[in-house]
Order: C-alpha cells, then structure tokens, then sequence
C-alpha cells in the first residue's frame, strides 16, 4: 500500500515517518513535497502529515498549511474515505483544515514538553487503530508545545458521546488522570477523529515508537498504530 | 484596522495568568485584578469608508479562519488602536 | 577617516602593523574588515601559538582543527563530524536571542561541510539561581531560546550540562555543540580554489543586526550592556531549515559545490577573506547584488553585519544560471540567493559599490593577525574565587547527601530537558537522563556516545588539574555507556588576557588538556577559545572554564549501557581508588573540609587509560547491567542517581570502598577521577575478571529494598529511594516554576 507522507516548509518529522512506515512490510511509503502534482494524481491508500514546524506555525500552528493546495487535494482525498493521519504539527494542520474539530492551544504549562506518555486507546474503529484493542494503554512519546486540546463544553460532551476520542493520556494502568495529563488538555485528549473514521490526528509521534530500541522500555507500540493500516482495508484506498 | 484574537472565555489562557500571578500580583500591583494575552493585527486596507473597511476585514478573518472559531474570539475595530 | 576615531577593537600596535603591511592608510571600510577578521573571536591571537600544544591526529581523523568543524572516521563509509560554539556575551544580555543564534551557529558550520547535524549539546553556566533573580532570568531564556531554535530545526537535543557558581553572575557561558553525520567523500571544505568560479549568497537578508558583532565578543561586557543589545543578532530557525533542506538536497543529488562556508563572526568579511586565503585565491565581489534588510546600508555596515541563516557557496560559473540544479533546488524550498561576485587569480579582496572598488586587500593579511604574547604570572588566590558559602559539618551522612543532591549544581535536570526535543531524527537510544551519555544510533549500525563537560570549580583551584578532568569526566561518561572515545572539541573559557593572572590560568588549563589527550591517546579535531568572560563594572572575572566534549564509539547494540540499578540481588562493584580530593566539590561547596583534604582532583591519565579499558572489557564480555562514573558529588551521587533511575536501592559498606581517606563524608563525597561504580549478577567472573585487570576494585553491596543504606564503622545511613527522588527531581522546577 502506497503511503504518501507529506512535507510542508519547515516540516521536520517526515523523514522519521518514511523511515518508521519502512520498518512494517506491506506499506509503500513515499515524501511528498507539498507541491508536487502527485498528492493529486498517484493512488495512495493513505496519506500522514507528520510533525514539525509548518511554515513555521506562523499565524498559528498549522494555519498556513491548512490554506495550501496541498491540503485542498488532501480534503478531496479524505472526502472520499482515504485514511488520513496527522500527527503532531499534521494533527494541528488537520483541525485548521477543519478535517477534524476543535484547537490545539499552547500547553498550560507554557512550555515545550518531550516525554513519553503512556495512552490509552479510545476507538478502534479508525484505519489507524484497528488493530488495536479498546482500553489498550501504549508507551508514545510527546514533543510539542501547543498540545492543549480545546472545543467548548456542548461541542466536547457531543464529541465524546459520539466516540471521536481516539486516544486519551492515562497512568500504567490506563486511568485518565490529571498527574499523567502533560500539557492541560481536556478530558486527557492525546487524539481525535472525524465522524467518518478515516481521519484521525494524535500528539504523540508513532514514528518515533516504532522501533523497540528507540524506546525506554522496549516495547515498539508505535509500530502496532501504523500497521493498523494493513489490518482493516478501507474502502476507499488503494 | 485592529484585529485582536484572544482565547474564548472557557479555554483556559495561561499566558495572561501567568504575567497577572508570577509577576504583577508579586510585584505589588494588587489592583491589576485580570491579564489575558491575545494576537494583535494591524491591517491596512484600502476602503470606502471605514464600516465597509471593517466589514471587508471580519469577512477575511472569518474565510481564512485567521482565528480557530472552535477556540477563539476575534474583534475587529476601526483604527490603530483596539476599541 | 583615521583609525583612531572609528571606534576600532584593534590596538595601537596592530594599527600600525597594518599601515605598515600595507604601506597605505586603509578606509573605513577596510578598517572594519581588518577590525572583524582581527578580532580575537575570529583571529585567536592569543591562543593560537599555544594551541599547537593540542595532539590532533589519530587514525580516525579525517580533518582536524582549522576548518569548519573536525571530522572522525566511524566506520562503514560515515564520518561524524563535530564543532563548538560559544556566545557568551550576546546570551549575557538578550539570553533567548543570544542561545538561539548559538544553536544557529553551530548548525551552520556543521552544514557548512556537507554533514547533515544530527544532535546538538548544550553546556551552560549561571549564576547562584538559588540566590539570584537575575541569574533565574537567564538561565530561563537560555534554555527557552535554545529549545525553540533546535526543536524547530528538527536536530534533537541529547546531551548537556549545566553548572551554578556565582562568578558567572554577570557573565553567563552558553556553549552549545554539534554532531553531524556525511558520507565519506562526501565532505565539502570552505575553500575558493578556481578562479572564475561564482559566489552565491543564500539564506537570509543582510540587516543591521549583530553589526561588529565579533569585536563584542572580544571584549569585556560594559557597565551599560543593554545598550549593546544590537550586537546581538536575530535567530530565524525556519529559514535555517530550508537551509538545511535545500542543501542536504543538493549535495544528496550529486551537484558539484567546489566550497561552502557559513557566516558566522566578522559576517561577509570573514566568510570572504577565509575562502580566499585558504584557496590561494582573491574575491571580486558587487555588494549591490547583497539582498539587504534595510535600505541604507554602507558598504561597511555590509561587510560586518552578522545577520544570521547566510551561507556562502563557491560553485561553477555554470551552476548559477536559474537552469542549474542547485538553483533549481534553492527555489523549490524559497531559499533566497545572489550571486555577489566571483573567485580571481589576483589573491586580494576586491569589494566593490556599484562597480566602484571600495575595499582592496591581500586575503593573506585579514587572516594573519599578529600573536599576541601575552605575559602570563601565577596568581596568589584562584581566578573567580567566590565568596565560600559553607559552614559547619552535616549532622548526618543523610543531611549532606540530601543536601548534595538537591542542590542545583547536582540536582536533576529534567526542568531543562524535557523542553528539548531529543527524540526527532529516530536516532536516539539513549536519552537525557537515562545514561552518562546521550548515545544515538548511526547509519552503518553502530553507535555514537556523546558528552560534554567543565568543572569551573575545579579548574579555579588547579588550571592544569580541572581541565584535564574535564577531559577525563566526559571520557568516562561515554565509557559509562559502552562507548569508546575516539576524538574531543574543546572550549577554553577565561577573562582578559591582558591581565597576567587570567592569562597563566589559561596557559595551564591548556597544558592540562593537551596533556592528558596526548596520554589518553584522545584526538582534538576542533575547538574554540572565548575570552574576554569579565565584566568592567564590577572587573569580575569568571572562573576559568575548559570544557571538553567526546564522542565514542560503539559496535554492537549490546554494548550500550544505562546508569539504573537493573535487579535485586546484583553486587555493586566500585571501580579506582578514592582519594581526600574535596577542592572544589559540592561538599565543600555547603560544608567545612578538613585542611588535608582539600585538594582538586589530579586526574592521572594512565591509571584512568586502565580503567576504562577494563570497563569496556566487562561490557564486552557480558558481565555488567549497569555503570556510572563517580564526578560531582562522588560516590555517593553516584550510588543515589542509580537507585533512583532504577527505582530500587542498595546495601552498600563503605568501609570496602578502596580509598585513602580518613573520614567517611571523605570517602563519599570525595571527587577523584578514574573511578566507575558498576553492578552485575555474577559476583565471581567479575571479580576474576576485575583481578586480570590490575584496576582497583571492590565489591561494596547487593542491589535491593527501597532504600539506599550506606553503613559506616559506627552504623548504617538509610535514605528511602522515593525521598531522595522527590528532593533530587523537585528542586530546580521549585525555583524555577
């Protein structure tokens, strides 16, 4: 399955996805430079925008990328049930392309934080986490400092009766606690998604998960996010 | 025109609490009772008159989401200074 | 307009040097080449004779001092490449711009060579923050400037230091380095060899920002420093990005770049007369092609800004038409570029204002500043000294190591850390916290150990002795975690040369290192020399600062190694001897130390050459499950941080600690070089294998319980794991939260 992974201006976690998506057999990752023609010609059977600086989240982050023609193709692709991925930075750039609801405002703390948190998986409907069980906690590593989830309280209440809540920050043994929430999100939002289930956009970084040598326990849960894709074939993708 | 962009009443603004508890309300100005940060624009635009300038600006902020509706509130007033 | 009213950093002598060199007065615009290019930043006047001292070949170097960054063979067709930069002064006064621009320099001279940088390192001196807002103020930005530059690069953070002394009040250090990662072959060097070839400018625009910012940095800070504030330059991480993109792209796709350069002190001037003087070549160039920020600007004003994100590149004539790949490549990321001028036979610097030559010098005369000999006298009370903080003894062995560990010289960093990406690039195997040393994974399967490390304190007391420690601590901490040294940059730190007592402190810090790198048989490949670190008010100097950074090697995956105590029932082993070497240690920092204890720590190479040998030798033979190296705070710091990164304790018996001191507290907090503290499962191969080694060596406990119990003569010392945690994690955020 062809995987396009796309790189804005200042994007600085493509690399580590192409490499990530690499280590699992069956997926075909390909850089995509945001203007190439290929977003819109190539069949992809997914498509992950991945962390960084997208043009230098100036305005706000993501802002700038949401307007671009890149992601107007990638609007038209998720309309059409492609599985798209936003982490990070493309989790930002997903909800000001309004692909999926809400903010990510600056963390309570004021500042960046890199750490690894444990996560708790919400919904396993989604192509990204379908090989997954409800309740599952992973070990993935957070680097950000606008990760602070916000939608107001009638629109936060629907969104998690409706099960959008993809991934939610827990303790070891998967409780939602305020001590194991790093940046003030509400509810522990780590990830959402879309009403459709095809688009989903997390913090943490899988990419930097997938290798058990890379992490500090061994455990290469951000292998077990990406090779969902293989696990339920969308309807809509290649 | 002044565009100002500051969070909506229920999220959270850190920035502001900060400044207002680390270092006014330290520093002995106890009258200061609030601080909330924003984003300031200052646009130039060239109108019939200044409603008309206003309304041009709201309708750009609103379709180009210069400010996430699902967080923020955005104020646009006539002149250099926010009104 | 004479030399003497232009405000020049050059003295009386060299003035004249030059009006005799040349035989003609230069122009203002001359002058402020020669001002930049002499300045002791970017000339090393002072330090240049004695920088011959350094030992800087080995069968691993590929290039050493004297170009942009050094270069390391590690095997299977990569080198690694390393460089260290200061900016002390601009961190000083504007501490985000000044460690942002810091970060962005060292970035630079590694791309500069045609490496992709793949970890930054960042070793910072402050103040008392403990007991000084200001100091709280600097360290903050610093930190925050830092993080927003190298997180928004994409170039993790993996390694660091930071020590507190008073003497650095005025005058913060902000060291940061830089490892990079390139083909073999593959490098490019900042030479213009061919005539004819062009010079492109690309990256940022030329403003007014960080004009004369090399002569800033060589001289003591002003009473009125915040009025120097436009010395210091503006950081811009996105466009270093595209830099970097667009430029590892280009050398990726195979284009032909005879020479690349980055602009860093002295700006256009230096980047212009270094490529020409190496090359054996002269420069023509058209300052009207220079894209500026700001309309008005002189030609002066344009040779010495020091606007950051510029790069020069050397390619052929043919490569700069809008056809050519390396500019079809510049503008698909938007970098910006000109094409300023070209490379002559003729060897000057020919610059030009609209067609009309404005400047005309040899290249060989801005690069050969004169060496300054500077008298040097040994000074009757250690450089820095600082009012002593310390009184009485502990009460107990708990009070003092609780006191130790939550001081901020010894406390953990994680405050500092956790704002650093030091996961992007997939590369990191070894994080902050975890080891001695950040270790990352490299391309040809095997892996790099990096860290850097200074003890001012220790260098104050005995030049010679602390900078060969610091030589010998970073050593260590990359054995601690499998790694073999294979090459080190140094950075000398000090005041006023002018003054005799700075100067000889200098003169043996260096001989220290040299010293002990030529014994250790430890490559220089690179280095920096900052001095000036003195404030005029107040004619503080600070406390002189070697730092050394190594790299080592590692072959195999199980060979690295991590500093947590792994499984109950393990022995503790410590390797070395323990001396009565409290000079200058974080004991004696808070408490009164006994007169025949109180010397700075002498490291001796050979003994520690054994030492590490013998560890790596354990490592390689499967023995051990974790190691630690004993710096600040001794054993006992050491014993604590591996009990807490483990979550368990330890029984430990002081008195089978092999040691030459009287007192217990001696014994613990003592801090000796050449010693490791170790565990594994199998006590006796250990042992046989520790006996081969002729090391000093002793079993002095078993992992297990929730505590870490010390037992003395007279009784046991017990401090609960998670107590000792809350105070060690908890006392940096309680400051500065």
């Amino acid at each position: 399955m062809k995987v396009a992974v796309v790189r804005f201006p200042g994007s600085n976690c493509d690399l580590d996805m192409v490499s990530a998506l690499r280590t699992i057999p069956g997926l075909e990752p390909v850089l995509v430079w945001h203007e190439d023609a290929a977003l819109g010609r190539e069949e992809f059977g997914a498509v992950v925008l991945p962390g960084g600086f997208a043009f230098a989240d100036r305005l706000r982050a993501g802002a700038i990328a949401a307007n671009s023609p890149a992601m107007a193709k990638v609007k038209r692709l998720a309309d059409r049930g492609v599985p798209v991925l936003g982490v990070c930075n493309g989790f930002q750039v997903l909800v000001e392309s309004q692909l999926l609801p809400g903010a990510l405002l600056r963390n309570s703390g004021l500042k960046f934080v890199c750490d690894w948190t444990h996560v708790r998986v919400e919904n396993t409907t989604t192509p990204f986490t379908s090989g997954l069980r409800k309740g599952q906690v992973l070990d993935l590593p957070i680097a950000h400092g606008e990760g602070r989830y916000f939608l107001e309280r009638p629109e936060l209440e629907r969104l998690e009766k409706d099960g959008l809540v993809a991934f939610r920050y827990c303790d070891e043994a998967g409780r939602p606690t305020s001590s194991s929430n790093p940046t003030g999100t509400l509810h522990n939002i780590a990830g959402v998604c879309n009403k459709e289930g095809n688009v989903v956009g997390l913090m943490p970084h899988p990419e930097r998960a997938a290798e058990a040598l890379l992490t500090p326990l061994g455990k290469a849960d951000g292998s077990l996010v990406l090779s969902s894709l293989l696990v339920k074939r969308w309807r809509g993708g290649a | 025109m002044s565009v100002v962009i500051s969070n909506k009443p229920g999220a959270k603004e850190p920035e502001g609490e900060t400044i207002l508890h680390d270092l006014v309300s330290k520093s002995g100005f106890a009258q200061v009772k609030s601080i909330r940060a924003g984003k300031y624009l200052r646009v130039t635009v060239t109108a019939p008159d200044p409603q008309s300038a206003k309304k041009l600006v709201e309708k750009m902020c609103n379709e180009l989401r210069i400010f996430n509706p699902a967080a923020h509130s955005c104020e646009v007033s006539i002149g250099r200074v926010p009104t | 307009m004479r030399a003497e009213q232009l405000g020049l950093g050059l003295t009386a002598d060299e003035i004249a040097t030059v009006r005799r060199s040349l035989g003609r007065e230069p122009n203002e615009t001359e002058w402020s080449m020669i001002d930049a290019e002499w300045s002791e930043h970017s000339s090393y006047k002072s330090s240049k004779a004695l920088l011959k001292l350094f030992p800087t070949t080995g069968k691993r170097v590929v290039l050493g001092p004297g170009y942009d960054a050094g270069v390391v063979d590690v095997g299977g067709g990569y080198v690694a490449t390393l460089h260290i930069e200061s900016h002390n002064h601009p961190s000083a006064i504007d501490p985000y711009g000044g460690a942002s621009t810091g970060i962005g320099g060292v970035l630079r001279d590694i791309l500069s060579v045609a490496s992709r940088p793949i970890a930054l390192v960042d070793i910072l001196r402050f103040g008392l923050i403990d007991e000084s807002g200001h100091s709280r103020w600097l360290f903050k930005n610093v930190v925050r400037g830092i993080a927003d530059y190298g997180n928004c690069v994409g170039v993790p953070t993996v390694a660091g230091e930071v020590e507190f002394d008073d003497s650095f009040e005025r005058n913060c250090l902000v060291d940061v380095a830089c490892v990079g990662i390139a083909k073999k072959g593959g490098l490019i060097l900042g030479e213009a060899k061919k005539p004819g070839d062009v010079l492109v400018l690309i990256g940022g625009s030329t403003g007014r920002d960080g004009i004369k910012g090399a002569t800033f940095a060589s001289a003591n800070l002003k009473a009125d420093a915040a009025s120097d504030r436009s010395s210091v330059q503006v950081p811009d991480p996105f466009i270093k990005k595209l830099l970097l993109d667009s430029l590892l792209e280009v050398i990726e796709s195979g284009e032909n770049i005879p020479g690349m350069k980055d602009l860093g002190g002295g700006g256009l001037s230096t980047a212009l007369s270094e490529v020409a003087s190496k090359g054996g070549t002269g420069v023509d160039v058209e300052l009207k092609r220079v894209r500026l920020r700001e309309q008005d600007m002189s030609p002066t004003e344009i040779m010495t800004s020091e606007s950051q994100e510029r790069m020069l590149l050397v390619l052929p004539a043919s490569a700069a038409s809008s056809k050519s790949g390396v500019i079809k490549i510049l503008e698909k990321y938007d970098v910006p570029y000109s094409v300023i001028g070209r490379v002559t036979a003729h060897p000057n610097l020919v610059i030009r204002w609209g067609g009309k030559v404005v400047a005309d010098l040899p290249a060989s005369l801005v690069t050969e500043a004169p060496l300054i000999p500077w008298p040097s006298r040994k000074p009757k009370k250690p450089v820095g000294s600082s009012r002593s903080r310390a009184s009485g003894q502990p009460s107990s062995i708990q009070e003092a190591l609780i006191t130790i560990l939550s001081s901020p010289n010894v406390a953990s960093k994680r405050w500092v850390f956790r704002q650093y990406d030091h996961e992007v690039g997939i590369r990191t195997v070894v994080r902050p916290g975890q080891g001695d040393a950040a270790v990352l994974r490299l391309p040809n399967g095997k892996f790099l150990a990096i860290k850097g490390d200074g003890n001012s304190k220790h260098a104050s007391l005995d030049p010679y002795a602390g900078a060969a420690g610091c030589v010998a601590e970073a050593c260590r901490n990359v054995v601690a975690v499998g790694g073999e040294p294979i090459a080190l940059v140094d950075h000398l730190q000090s005041g006023d040369p002018s003054d005799p007592e700075v100067y000889w402190t200098f003169r043996e810090a260096l001989q220290g290192m040299a010293d002990y790198c030529r014994a250790f048989g430890l490559p220089v490949v690179g280095g920096k020399v900052s001095f000036y670190n003195e404030d005029s008010a107040t004619g503080r100097a600070i406390k002189p600062s070697p730092i050394a950074l190594v790299v080592g090697l590692i072959e195999d995956q199980s060979r690295i190694k991590t500093m947590s105590f792994k499984g109950a029932g393990e022995s503790v082993f410590v390797l070395g001897e323990t001396r009565p070497e409290l000079g200058g240690s974080e004991y004696s920092a808070k408490f009164s130390v006994a007169k025949g204890a109180g010397a700075a720590p002498r490291p001796d190479p050979a003994v520690d050459l054994a030492t590490c040998k013998a560890v790596l030798g354990l490592i390689e033979d499967g023995l051990v499950s974790s190691v630690h190296d004993c710096s600040n705070g001794g054993l006992g710091v050491a014993l604590a941080e591996m009990a807490m990164a483990g979550g368990v304790g330890a029984r430990i018996d002081l008195t089978k600690v092999p040691t030459t001191c009287e007192a217990e507290a001696e014994t613990l907090f003592s801090e000796s070089h050449g010693r490791f503290v170790l565990s594994g499962g199998d006590e006796r191969a250990l042992l046989a294998a520790l006996r081969r080694s002729g090391v000093p060596h002793a079993v002095i406990g078993k992992v297990g319980g929730a505590a870490l119990s010390l037992a003395t003569g007279r009784g046991a010392a017990r401090l609960r794991v998670a107590s000792m945690k809350a105070r060690f994690e908890g006392a940096i955020p309680e400051l500065m939260d």
